[in-house]
C-alpha cells in the first residue's frame, strides 16, 4: 500500500519524500479537523455529566 | 511462512532500490497475491495503530488547545460586557444565558477562573467551560437567591480539562463563584469520589447523599472519574458561606488571595 504510493509519486527520492510528508500532513489535518471530532462522542471516554439515559 | 518471506522481499524491492516494476525476483501466480494481501494487511494494522495514537494526542492535547482558545474568547466577552455595564446576568431585564453567567474559582484546583455557561451538552462543555445543569435536574442559580442546588459539570480530560484536579478539593476548601456584582463564597462540605453515572440524585435541590436534609444554598461539581475514562462520576458539594459585593477594583474575597 505505502510502497504502491511511493512508486506512484513523481520525481526523485527527495521530491517523493516531500510529497509523502505533505500527504501525511493532509491526512493528520483531516483526522484532527473532521474525523476525530465526529468519532469522539461515539466513544465512551469523556462523558462527564450524570444523567438517566 | 513462504508468504512472509515474499512480503519482505517485495517491500525491500519497493523501498530501497529504484522503482523496479516487474523485478525479476518477484514471484508470479497465487503466491504473489497472498504475499501482497499479507503486506497490505500489515500496513493497515500499522496505520490503525498510528491513527489510535493520533487520537490520543487529539484527545489529550489538541482539544485543550481548541477549548482554551474558545473559553478565553468567551470569557473576554463576558468581562467586556461587565466592564461596559451591558445587561449581564445580574442586570435588569432578560437573563443573557448565551454568554457565560460568571466565573468559578477553585483555588484547590489551581489558579485561574472557569467560565460558567448554561447547559451541559458536549457542545457547550467542549468550549472549555463549566456548564450548569438544565437536565435532568435543573440547577438553581445563586443569582436567583432561591434555595437550591447550583449543579455544574466540566471535563476532566481534554477540552480544557477544567475539572482535572477535582480530586485535590478537600473538605473545607473554598469554591467561589463570581458574577458581575457578587462573589458567592461556598465551602466544600462533602466529596463523593465515585458514583454511578446514573446517580442523578446528587443534583437534587437537597442532595441527601451529601448528608444534608434541609434546603439551603448548595453547589455541586460533577465530572468523570477515574481520569481518562468515563466509568464513574466524581462529585463535590459545597454550601454557601457568605456573599460579598464586588467593589470597583473587583477585589477578590479573602479565600482567593
Amino acid at each position: 500500500m505505502y510502497g504502491w504510493i511511493w512508486r506512484h509519486l513523481p520525481g526523485n527520492a527527495w521530491v517523493k519524500a516531500l510529497l509523502s510528508l505533505m500527504l501525511a500532513m493532509i491526512v493528520v489535518y483531516v483526522l484532527f479537523q473532521y474525523v476525530f471530532p465526529w468519532a469522539e462522542p461515539l466513544l465512551p471516554f469523556n462523558d462527564v455529566t450524570v444523567d438517566n439515559q | 511462512m513462504a508468504a512472509t518471506t515474499d512480503t519482505e522481499q517485495q517491500e525491500h524491492a519497493g523501498e530501497d532500490g529504484p522503482p523496479e516494476s516487474g523485478a525479476p525476483r518477484r514471484r508470479r501466480g497465487p503466491g504473489r497475491i497472498v504475499a501482497q494481501a499479507v503486506s497490505v494487511f500489515g500496513e493497515l494494522l500499522i496505520t490503525a495503530g498510528l491513527v489510535m495514537g493520533l487520537f490520543v494526542v487529539y484527545s489529550l492535547w489538541w482539544t485543550n488547545v481548541v477549548a482554551d482558545r474558545a473559553a478565553d474568547k468567551q470569557a473576554d466577552k463576558v468581562r467586556d460586557d461587565w466592564a461596559q455595564d451591558r445587561v449581564g446576568p445580574d442586570g435588569p431585564g432578560v437573563l443573557d444565558t448565551k454568554a457565560g453567567i460568571g466565573f468559578l474559582h477553585v483555588p484547590a484546583m489551581g489558579s485561574g477562573d472557569i467560565l460558567v455557561e448554561k447547559g451541559t451538552s458536549m457542545k457547550i462543555l467542549n468550549d472549555g467551560v463549566a456548564g450548569y445543569y438544565t437536565d435532568p435536574v435543573k440547577a438553581t442559580l445563586p443569582t436567583s437567591d432561591k434555595k437550591g442546588n447550583f449543579s455544574l459539570a466540566a471535563h476532566r480530560d481534554g477540552h480544557g480539562a477544567k475539572f482535572h484536579n477535582i480530586d485535590r478539593i478537600e473538605k473545607g476548601d473554598p469554591i467561589v463563584f463570581e458574577t458581575k456584582d457578587t462573589w458567592y463564597v461556598y465551602k466544600t462540605y462533602a466529596v463523593l469520589p465515585e458514583t454511578s453515572k446514573y446517580n442523578v440524585d446528587v443534583l437534587d435541590a437537597v442532595p441527601e447523599e451529601s448528608g444534608k436534609k434541609k434546603a439551603g444554598h448548595y453547589i455541586t461539581l460533577t465530572t468523570c472519574t477515574p481520569v481518562y475514562t468515563s466509568r464513574y462520576r466524581y462529585v463535590v458539594w459545597g454550601e454557601l458561606v457568605r456573599t460579598e459585593k464586588v467593589d470597583g477594583d473587583r477585589t477578590p474575597p479573602a479565600e482567593l488571595r
